[in-house]
């Protein structure tokens, strides 16, 4: 469905001198640098899937997206969906696909929402059954109801980007794009997103690229996960290949009877950890100690504790994807320095 | 041809939406300017009062007070600010929004800008000219109405209004370079309604001044529908005429093509 062949994208970023007479001197002689914000990203996503795509700001995922949405032109390599190469005939491709940038809107501000969706409707030319029956469909999966009538601009941030869903999915898109959906939601709104994204994906096969920060979207949405970091490719496969492939970090968390009996615990000396497999936090008698399981068994680590203090409470947290996440953007940055 | 219609007159609905929401904001600024259009006319009054001829540079007093109003409702119906809305857009980026609908650019502001001028149409020129034709028999006693003349005008307004649309389009496009555009602007609207003889017929230029504004695309802005409204020229100057603000439009409209590409461009640099 999806091909993405090597692309890269590269800026030209004008450096400005500063002051008035640098801003001058940019005018005529201005000095420019490359950056190259997308270096060789390859990856394939079937019909019908859900491909989270994440990395940390200023990775590169909006440049990819841009890319795919025939906004911007890649600088080489090459992209196409469902057969058909973005940049060329603009307005034919982009009848085949939605597409939601979470910053912005593409409702009309000053209308009521339902204007919005009747200027779509003519621009996609959407029968009017078919319009009917889609209606229904986004009403119940993302309760428009209550607000269909009222101007955009008299919306919530939540009701906003329900109704801004709604609008990408008007005209039944092969694929749609959602750039950064749930971000600035609230718990009940996310859910609400989750669900209609997963319902549309399962009722009408299409085809998802979702690219978020918040890695409950990850978790609960996507099939598989694409992540990229400084415009390169980091990992390509399933959430559970992303926890068996990047250690598994556990969390123990525990209460001292004594404050003072932390100075007897030393994990780093006792086990040989690392800075990157482990991290001790500690406030008044309560502990934090995260390590990589696949180092220390949670056996020997609790044994450990146990045999060297006196503990009120203790448990252990599972796998946390975001600590995943964390250790692997940390990484790109290290070997990059 | 009809799928075109059929695709871009939801914009123009959308656009008298738009301007019903904003009503108070649309009256408020046709009873400025109209108030405006009263003190010129006492100005020129003065003028023609304190010259020794009735006449003044081949206008008389009635002829001034046409071209006044006439002047004033076309300069107001082919004034276009939708274009600097495109040239926000692509400053802010909020252009990508355009970018993913299978639609063209210009087309959606125009469209929608057309909206706002129909009910501008009905609520400012027609009142204004059943109100000079009624000032016209009031002064002369006989009916002067020529429908051939008017008709013309209308085509002539119109192309008036779409010079002015892809000349304010190309201008949107400084946005790139000005980030602001609010202070060009009025500097803009200064010019164009001094060298487009909206506020002073260009009749009472010099000579050489006129000839030459005659030529450029600020005439084809007002000053040749009002001629032909006014009768103030005879069939082949208003073909000559026409023809010229067809070759504005061309040109304006090719620029602004142009400009946008190497936009796109540009556009680059807003991404992230």
């Amino acid at each position: 469905m999806i091909y993405v062949d090597n692309i890269t994208k590269e800026f030209k970023k004008t450096i400005k001198q500063p002051g008035l007479l640098g801003s001058f001197k940019s005018l005529f002689n201005p000095k420019t640098e490359k950056i190259k914000a997308v270096d060789g990203i390859s990856f394939h996503v079937p019909k019908g899937e859900i491909l989270g795509f994440i990395g940390p700001n200023g990775a590169g995922k909006s440049t990819v997206i841009k890319m795919l949405t025939g906004i911007l032109t890649p600088s080489s390599g090459t992209c196409s969906i469902d057969g058909r190469i973005p940049q060329k005939d603009r307005k034919n491709y982009v009848r085949e696909i939605g597409v939601v940038f979470g910053q912005r809107t593409q409702l009309w501000w000053d209308l009521p929402l339902t204007e919005t969706y009747a200027v779509l409707k003519e621009i996609y030319e959407v029968e009017d059954s078919a319009y009917k029956r889609k209606m229904e469909l986004l009403n119940e999966v993302l309760d428009l109801q209550d607000f269909i009538k009222s101007p955009v601009r008299t919306l919530s941030l939540g009701q906003r980007m329900r109704a801004d869903i709604a609008a990408s999915l008007l005209h039944s898109p092969k694929v749609l794009f959602l750039d950064e959906p749930t971000i600035g939601l609230d718990v009940v709104v996310k859910d609400n997103i989750r669900r209609a994204i997963a319902q549309i994906n399962a009722e009408e096969k299409t085809t998802v690229i979702l690219t978020t920060h918040d890695l409950s979207d990850i978790e609960l949405l996507a099939d598989r996960i694409v992540m990229i970091d400084k415009g390169r490719n980091v990992f390509d496969g399933t959430v559970g290949e992303l926890k068996q492939n990047y250690g598994q970090m556990r969390e123990l968390n525990f209460e001292l009877q004594r404050a003072e009996d932390k100075a007897l615990l030393d994990y780093g000396k006792h086990f040989g950890l690392g800075e990157d497999d482990l991290k001790v936090i500690s406030d008044g008698v309560n502990v934090t100690v995260r390590f990589n399981s696949e180092l220390v068994p949670v056996g020997d680590m609790l044994s450990y504790t146990l045999s060297q203090v006196h503990l009120s409470d203790i448990s252990v947290k599972d796998a946390d994807i975001e600590e995943i996440i964390r250790r692997l953007y940390k990484k790109e940055v290290r070997i990059d320095a | 041809m009809r799928r075109f219609f059929r695709t871009y007159l939801p914009f123009s609905r959308a656009g008298v939406q738009m301007m019903l929401a904003y009503r108070s904001d649309f009256l408020f600024h046709l009873i400025g300017e109209m108030l405006m259009c009263i003190v010129m006319y006492f100005v020129w009054f003065a003028v023609f009062e304190s010259s020794n001829g009735s006449t003044f540079m081949g206008f008389s007093m009635t002829d001034m007070t046409v071209y006044l109003f006439i002047s004033f409702v076309t300069s107001y119906l082919t004034y276009s600010d939708g274009a600097i809305a495109l040239g926000e857009e692509i400053r802010d980026g909020s252009i990508v929004m355009r970018m993913i609908k299978p639609v063209s650019f210009d087309m959606t502001f125009l469209f929608q800008e057309l909206g706002g001028r129909c009910i501008e149409v009905i609520i400012a020129l027609v009142p204004m000219c059943v109100c000079v034709e009624a000032y016209k028999f009031c002064v002369t006693g006989s009916v002067m109405f020529n429908p051939v003349c008017f008709l013309l005008f209308l085509l002539s307004t119109v192309l008036a209004y779409l010079v002015s649309f892809y000349f304010n389009v190309c201008y949107g496009f400084t946005a790139f370079f000005l980030k602001n555009l609010w202070g060009s602007n009025v500097l803009k609207d200064a010019i164009i309604s001094f060298l487009s003889g909206s506020r002073i017929p260009l009749a009472f230029m010099p000579p050489l001044l006129q000839g030459l504004l005659t030529f450029l695309p600020f005439a084809s802005l007002s000053y040749i529908p009002v001629m032909i409204y006014m009768g103030m020229y005879d069939g082949m100057t208003i073909f000559k005429s026409m023809l010229l603000q067809a070759f504005w439009l061309l040109a304006f409209w090719a620029l602004s093509k142009l400009i946008w590409r190497l936009a796109m461009k540009r556009l680059c640099v807003q991404g992230g």
